[in-house]
């Protein structure tokens, strides 16, 4: 039976430079891609941008724990984050050090077996809209058409701002459920 | 943290994920959860199908297939965004000659109506024999628009054979009776080539 290994093993081994270093770094790939992706899919709506995200970082992550900059190696999910964050902040004064980064570590970052998005019946989903009460579908048609917070447009049907939140969530939690996502 | 894959034991409440996917909770929670995320697979495997859920209703939305109030803003908006929108208002008691073309995007009806001391309206489409044939219950109005614009599905009005239909704005009092505020005849030509959908 394989044991995964930690993420401070992780950590250490990629630090050490030791003869696991190299699936070391693999593996900081597989487990941190996924996370990099969602944190720059919700900050960046865009699916190109999250993953051109989630390369930079492994490439400063990867980089920086080479160099031992990784002082404690059970803060490695934390460490991963705040290069996230700042990646996004310094994203466009760096690009010329980004893509020569790139460029010596290659295209090879993404794991080869990156989870696959869940995917979505759309014939159910349809199904399920349909069931929501009035209230419920007229919030989460309206928020998502433009995918906005959805508050302005359900001002102007008479419903608060506290109100269109619990009716999104109210209408949300059905949805997840008629789909079979559970609650 | 190690690897984490394991059950969460504190799973961040579905509503968060939301809150946190939809842009709508503030900066502390934010860091909180983000830290969350960056350590825990399962959390972060639950965020997932919030996106896609939240990636197939923009979807569904944006099709124009769903029966639904809107806000009198819509359909500009839209038009605004480059879709290509066909908006009929009917005069109360009156009645409009309407269609849809191949290319059309979105359907709109607005229904023009005293709404003024209403506390519940309910949309009843019907035969022009009065027979209903679907009602939308306590739909959402602001009582000082003055109007209840509704979203047809477009696909179903591109599939429609020529036909016409009533629709009725009521107002339901608080014992349940029913008070009709306006009626509307949407008198529709099929106009795209080949049979409808259905006879």
């Amino acid at each position: 039976m394989q044991v995964e290994l930690s993420d401070a093993d992780l950590a250490r081994n990629i630090a050490n430079g030791s003869p696991e270093a190299e699936a070391a770094e693999a593996e900081l790939c597989r487990r941190m891609w996924p996370r990099i992706r969602l944190y720059g899919m919700r900050h960046l709506r865009s699916e190109d941008a999250a993953e051109d995200l989630a390369q930079h970082v492994l490439v400063l992550a990867i980089e920086a724990l080479r160099a031992g900059r990784l002082l404690d190696p059970e803060k490695l999910a934390p460490f991963v984050l705040g290069i996230s964050k700042m990646t996004m902040v310094d994203q466009r004064r760096h690009s010329s050090r980004r893509e020569r980064l790139l460029e010596i570590f290659g295209p090879g970052l993404k794991p080869a077996a990156a989870e696959p998005s869940p995917r979505i019946d759309g014939d159910k989903l349809t199904r399920c809209v349909a069931a929501l009460k009035e209230r419920e579908r007229s919030v989460v048609m309206l928020t998502f058409y433009e995918e906005a917070s959805g508050t302005d447009a359900a001002a102007s049907l008479g419903l608060s701002e506290a109100n269109v939140r619990v009716i999104r969530h109210r209408a949300l939690h059905s949805l997840r459920t008629c789909m079979g996502a559970g609650a | 943290m190690g690897a984490s894959n394991a059950r969460c034991s504190h799973p961040i409440e579905p509503a968060v994920l939301l809150d946190y996917w939809m842009r709508t909770i503030d900066g502390v929670t934010i860091e909180s959860v983000e830290a969350h995320l960056f350590a825990c697979d399962d959390c972060g495997n639950r965020l997932r199908q919030i996106e896609a859920l939240v990636e197939a209703l923009r979807e569904l939305a944006q099709s124009g297939a769903v029966k639904v109030v809107v806000d009198s803003r819509y359909a500009q908006r839209a038009l605004d965004a480059g879709r290509k929108v066909r908006e009929y208002a009917p005069p109360p008691g009156g009645t409009v000659q309407c269609t849809v073309s191949a290319d059309d995007d979105l359907l709109i009806g607005r229904l023009a109506a005293d709404l003024s001391g209403a506390e519940r309206v309910d949309v009843a489409f019907c035969t022009m024999t009065g027979v209903e044939l679907q009602r939308l219950v306590d739909v959402p109005f602001d009582a000082r628009a003055g109007a209840i614009a509704y979203q047809e599905s477009i696909t179903f009005a591109k599939g429609a054979p020529s036909n016409t239909l009533l629709v009725r704005l009521l107002a339901i009092e608080p014992q349940g009776n029913e008070r009709l505020i306006g009626d509307f005849t949407f008198n529709h030509t099929r106009t795209i080539p080949g049979p409808p959908a259905w006879e």
